[in-house]
């Protein structure tokens, strides 16, 4: 909050870096996380591959931690609202023979409709209600994708046109990184107003929320129908970047990759969990290509990363940084 | 007065045919007769048989929420392993049965075998009570329900996964349990060991109705569910009754997984298919609702057999699912209603 105080005094870059909610330090990532690719030990194409599905997942977490950290309800039907984006983009793209580009941008109606209709269903209750109801619904359109065949191609794949003709990862880096800034501002600026302090106050306490005028349905609702349509729009990068779709990408455990990374990353900061991804996704990768023989060894460490860290440390790596920054500034 | 008095007992009678427990069930049961006049008595058999397990494991998961406010994600792997457990204990018995038959010992078998699952059970549920819910509890008061939620998660990636690592992915099944002809009633053929699951269920679902009703421990258990603060002033231990219904919950989720280990063989990833029908049961039911769940599970189990008759294979989840949306955009809390506290006051 410091920064905002000083406004007066900041100049043009600190201005927009401001306006773009990024901190100095979080500047100096992102640049060298933007020229990464091209500096010689990581430029290579696996490298580059991990690193776009980290991106991914960081676009994911800074969607998902829009509602679980902010009004504390944990999507739990989230990943089913990525693959309703993917699916509708890659249908319209394979089937009618609509540009990605702008599949990609209607993937996010679908995604934004059916999360807006499951907010006005479940919001009102209490929020586990509305988990557990995301949870079915998810379920309800992991069983579409499979069985409508005629739509979905099913189990065996959906061949979605690719956004770009090459087979270098480098441009779909800078898609993706593009992707997820937008995420990122976008989301980070509503928390910042005066919305994002109605929904700090409703995932706070309810009933004070409440009290203090704040109608807890509606902003919920919003919250939920934001966090959804980002999803759908994530969806559809996911669907012509990879130019198959599987239903499997509806499936809880994407769900859980996507958790854990949040809350690792340390709920209701959005940028924790974007900080932590590469670096996990990353090392998730290095633990499953070197014991290959053993599948699913790193789900046991998503496993246990998420009970350790909600019993010993529930603020994740954002509030570990934040206690070593303080301090640092005491010092 | 007698004039009134009728007519008031007329009105309660009414209005307890128009509450809609009373009008589900109706309405439960015309499909079913329905639908077995138009495909079969097999129908009815196929739901009564798969709706008595379900009924036990749907109960452990309404029990924990009840008392624990736990929205148990680990519910299906408590199933996976009571059927891990059975097939590693039935198989050297079997063998050795192969060798030197013995009617009485083979009948009495099986029955030991669940009994072992069970205890598994408890095992793993005292556990996960000590090492995981105990420890979360000291440091969470606010947002229990969904940080307890987030944690069964936890729990359930890593038991699921860590199977795979021990195990293995190989499916672990056995043909049957008892080695006794197939059974036919009404032109229907159901194997032995459909009806002995059955009646075990039964008979479980007996001795928990009287263990929660009439027992001393049962009804702490309902005390804490009510009402902790008063239940920890009239002297209950709570922490013991917490990690006994957590104990008691997984015990019946391993014993149901024990049972029907002939139809679903244990792999890791099992129990998701009877985490989601418990889950679909208890929300239909009313979350926290025990007994609700119970008759509850005939219903999911019907709708279940319905879906796979009209609809084929593969539709299961997605009928049922659509359906019980359906149901909760009518009633939110639930078909029998929820007596949990602050279900639906946020």
């Amino acid at each position: 909050m410091e920064h905002v105080l000083e406004k007066t005094t900041m100049n043009t870059f600190q201005k927009t870096l401001n306006a773009l909610c990024i901190t100095p330090l979080g500047f100096f990532a992102l640049v060298l996380l933007l020229l990464l690719p091209v500096i010689p030990p990581f430029n290579q194409e696996y490298l580059i591959r991990w690193m776009v599905v980290g991106l991914f997942m960081a676009a994911q977490a800074v969607a998902f931690d829009f509602t679980g950290g902010y009004i504390n309800i944990v999507n739990f039907g989230f990943a089913a609202f990525v693959g309703l984006g993917a699916y509708t983009s890659g249908i319209l793209c394979a089937k009618l023979g609509l540009s990605p580009w702008i599949g990609m941008f209607i993937g996010i109606i679908p995604a934004g409709l059916v999360g807006f209709l499951t907010g006005i269903l479940t919001l009102r209750l209490r929020g586990i209600f509305a988990a557990v109801m995301a949870w079915f619904i998810s379920l309800a359109i992991w069983g579409l994708a499979i069985k409508l065949v005629f739509l979905t191609e099913g189990p065996l794949g959906l061949n979605c046109p690719t956004l770009l003709e090459t087979s270098s990862n480098l441009p779909y880096f800078y898609i993706i990184f593009a992707m997820f800034i937008i995420t990122y501002v976008i989301l980070k600026r509503v928390v910042r107003s005066n919305m994002g302090l109605a929904f700090t106050a409703i995932g706070q306490n309810m009933d004070a929320a409440r009290t203090s005028g704040i109608n807890p349905v509606r902003y919920r609702i919003i919250n939920f129908t934001l966090s959804c349509a980002f999803a759908g729009w994530l969806g559809g990068f996911y669907a012509h970047y990879y130019g198959i779709l599987m239903p499997e990408i509806m499936h809880t455990t994407k769900t859980v990759e996507v958790l854990v990374i949040v809350y690792l990353g340390g709920r209701a900061s959005l940028w924790g969990g974007a900080a932590i991804a590469i670096p996990f996704v990353v090392a998730m990768e290095l633990v499953r290509s070197e014991f290959s023989n053993y599948p699913g060894l790193h789900f046991i460490f998503y496993g246990l990363f998420l009970i350790l860290i909600m019993i010993y440390y529930p603020g994740g790596f954002a509030h570990l940084y934040e206690t070593l920054t303080d301090r640092f500034r005491k010092l | 007065m007698a004039m009134t008095s009728s007519q008031g007992l007329i009105k309660i009678v009414t209005r307890k045919l128009k509450s809609p427990p009373v009008i589900t069930i109706t309405l439960s049961i015309i499909a079913a007769v329905l639908a077995s006049i138009d495909s079969g008595f097999y129908v009815i058999v196929n739901t009564i048989v798969t709706g008595g397990m379900w009924a036990l494991v749907a109960m452990g998961l309404a029990l924990v929420f009840g008392v624990m406010n736990i929205t148990s994600f680990v519910h299906g792997e408590f199933f996976m392993i009571g059927g891990l457990t059975a097939y590693f204990v039935f198989t050297p018995f079997s063998d050795y049965l192969m060798d030197s038959p013995n009617p009485v010992v083979a009948f009495f078998i099986p029955i030991l075998v669940m009994l072992i699952a069970a205890v598994a059970g408890v095992v793993v549920g005292i556990l996960s009570e000590l090492v995981i819910f105990r420890p979360l509890r000291k440091r969470t008061s606010d947002q229990w329900v969904m940080n307890s939620f987030v944690i069964t998660l936890g729990l359930s990636v890593l038991i699921v996964n860590g199977t795979q690592f021990i195990f293995g992915t190989d499916f672990r099944g056995i043909v049957g349990y008892w080695p006794y002809p197939t059974l036919s009633f009404f032109n229907v053929n159901i194997s032995f060991d459909r009806v002995m699951v059955f009646i075990l269920a039964m008979l479980i679902l007996g001795v928990f109705w009287w263990f929660m009703s009439a027992s001393k421990l049962g009804r702490a258990i309902r005390a804490v569910s009510q009402d902790e603060t008063g239940a920890r002033m009239v002297g209950i231990n709570i922490n013991g009754i917490q990690t006994l219904t957590m104990a008691l919950s997984a015990a019946l989720a391993a014993l149901a997984g024990a049972c029907l280990l002939f139809m679903y063989p244990a792999y890791p990833t099992v129990g998701m298919g009877p985490l989601f029908n418990s889950w679909f049961i208890v929300i239909l039911a009313g979350m926290g609702n025990v007994g609700g769940a119970a008759i509850c599970a005939f219903i999911v189990a019907l709708l279940q057999v319905l879906t796979t008759v009209y609809f084929g294979e593969g539709w299961e989840f997605t009928i049922p699912a659509a359906v019980i949306i359906l149901v909760l955009i009518i009633k939110p809390s639930g078909i029998f209603g929820s007596s949990v506290r602050g279900i639906l006051d946020q």
